[in-house]
């Protein structure tokens, strides 16, 4: 409830803020004339979030996908750890977003090189979650089960990856806000369609209505697309 | 309680027992690294990849040693930025968390507004931070800051919320006043779960001073890396990354020494 009253707050302010002091939109636009805007421009708006999002979601499958896998590899095949692990580190060991100037060059400038950053930084997030959730399994109990006869597969659905999901879960939260972040930043680089393109093209423009109806509609939805994820998590890890 | 008895005595045993294992872990270190520049020129070298993909480790490294100043220049400026940010997020940060601790309301009313303020792409904010604090050092510091506070304001908070309530019980009874209560036995208590967050936000103010970079700026990384782009240099695209990869790894690595040196009763991992 006080969080409730704390929004309304927030926004009674900004928008006080901003009729009252009769700020310019470039400095800070009130919040009814950033609805307004929006209703305007649903069109391109729905148009760009739904490009955007189709990057996020599909990267973020990927991601998750090889993020996990690497991270059953390594748990599986121990010899991989010490080949593997240090490579993953080193490139992990680069901010995300300075790849993000190399894969336009590569991928070009169309929905691929997104969904290839988005990728990148969703499968290190859900990686190094993934790995130390399975690495958080006692010695003792793989011994257990593996002396009443269970083989590398049972020990793995078994024990390690009910061990390792609420973790794993954490990780694939946090990785639902960085999928849009990410999908955002490497739209506004270069693209042709998408948020971070109505983004960059309003900075242009100099439009700041615009740029603050392409924030409010990112943020609707990866708040959209994070209480997704949360409801799901809740609903598969009922042990918790 | 036991950041209380940090006495000289007992920081002095502490040097040797936390100084050996980062040399060993420098040494190892060094030698990764020259295993890894072995395996990089020579898979290059044998796979003939092409230098539009990856470009030799010595070719990048001699793009570095043609303009040494322009990369020192951008290093230094990134490395101001991500500081300035890093420390001011870490400072209102641990703030909240005590303003929170001591004000329930508040943190009721305000941690919703910071959560959702989390989900928001802060760096479509760029360019209206750029606009407002015009194209200095300090529009990109602040796009830092607002990458690192909230981690360190939830784990602050955390932190101080885990004390046990019989200690600080305690510590009044002997007649502790609420500034001593905080900071000797609150904030030490809190400081591993703070180091967890810190650790976060190293790499967090990086990716916020570069990205700040973007929207304007003559020096820098960012600068670097986007000029690359546009001229399709690779070879400098991967220079300037190397550059962003040493920044990220040394501010990290200083950070988990300092929590080394400060939470010596064992960090929390």
């Amino acid at each position: 409830m006080r969080g409730v009253l704390g929004g309304v707050l927030l926004i009674l302010l900004w928008e006080g803020m901003a009729r009252g002091f009769a700020l310019p939109s470039y400095t800070l636009p009130a919040v009814s004339e950033i609805l307004g805007s929006i209703w305007i421009q649903r069109a391109s708006l729905i148009s760009g979030g739904a490009t955007t999002l189709l990057e996020a979601v599909v990267g973020y499958g990927l991601g998750t996908t090889i993020g996990i896998g690497l991270a059953v590899l390594i748990t599986v095949l121990p010899w991989s750890r010490t080949a593997l692990l240090p490579v993953v580190m080193a490139v992990n060991s680069v901010p995300v977003a300075a790849y993000s100037p190399l894969v336009l060059l590569w991928f070009g400038i169309g929905v691929s090189s997104k969904i290839v950053m988005v990728t990148l930084a969703v499968g290190f997030t859900v990686f190094l979650s993934a790995l130390a959730g399975f690495d958080r399994v006692d010695r003792r109990s793989v011994d257990l089960l593996r002396s009443f006869g269970a083989g590398q597969a049972a020990v793995l659905w078994r024990l390690r990856l009910p061990a390792a999901l609420p973790l794993i879960a954490a990780g694939m939260r946090v990785a639902t806000v960085r999928s849009l972040i990410v999908a955002i930043v490497t739209e506004m680089l270069g693209a042709n369609s998408g948020l971070g393109w109505i983004i960059y093209q309003a900075v242009v423009q100099i439009d700041f209505v615009q740029v603050w109806s392409a924030i409010f509609v990112a943020s609707a939805i990866s708040l959209a697309f994070f209480g997704l994820i949360g409801w799901i998590e809740r609903r598969v890890i009922f042990w918790r | 309680m036991s950041a209380s008895l940090s006495a000289p005595a007992m920081r002095a045993t502490g040097v040797w027992r936390h100084t050996a294992p980062v040399l060993l872990g420098l040494g190892r270190l060094v030698l990764g690294l020259a295993i890894a520049a072995a395996v990089w020129e020579g898979a290059v070298l044998a796979f003939g990849i092409r230098p539009e993909y990856l470009p030799r480790l010595s070719a990048i490294l001699s793009t570095i040693a043609a303009t040494p100043e322009a990369y020192a220049a951008g290093f230094l400026r990134t490395l101001l930025e991500t500081l300035l940010g890093f420390a001011a997020g870490v400072l209102v940060g641990v703030l909240n968390g005590v303003l929170f601790l001591r004000a329930p309301v508040l943190r009721d009313m305000l941690f919703p507004i910071f959560v959702v303020s989390q989900t928001i792409p802060v760096i479509a904010f760029g360019a209206l931070v750029v606009l407002w604090f015009g194209n200095t050092l300090l529009a990109k510091a602040v796009i830092a800051f607002y990458l690192t506070f909230f981690p360190v304001t939830v784990n602050t908070l955390l932190g101080l919320q885990s004390v046990d309530p019989r200690q600080v019980a305690l510590l009044r009874s002997f007649g502790a006043n609420g500034r001593q209560i905080l900071f000797r036995l609150l904030l030490p208590t809190a400081l591993p779960q703070i180091f967890v967050a810190l650790r976060l936000g190293s790499s967090l103010s990086l990716v916020g001073a570069i990205v700040g970079e973007w929207f304007g700026d003559t020096t820098g990384l960012g600068v670097i890396l986007l000029q690359a782009m546009y001229t399709e240099q690779v070879t400098v695209m991967w220079a300037a990354i190397l550059c962003a990869a040493l920044l990220g790894t040394g501010f990290y690595a200083l950070v988990s020494l300092a929590e080394r040196w400060l939470v010596f009763w064992g960090a929390e991992q």
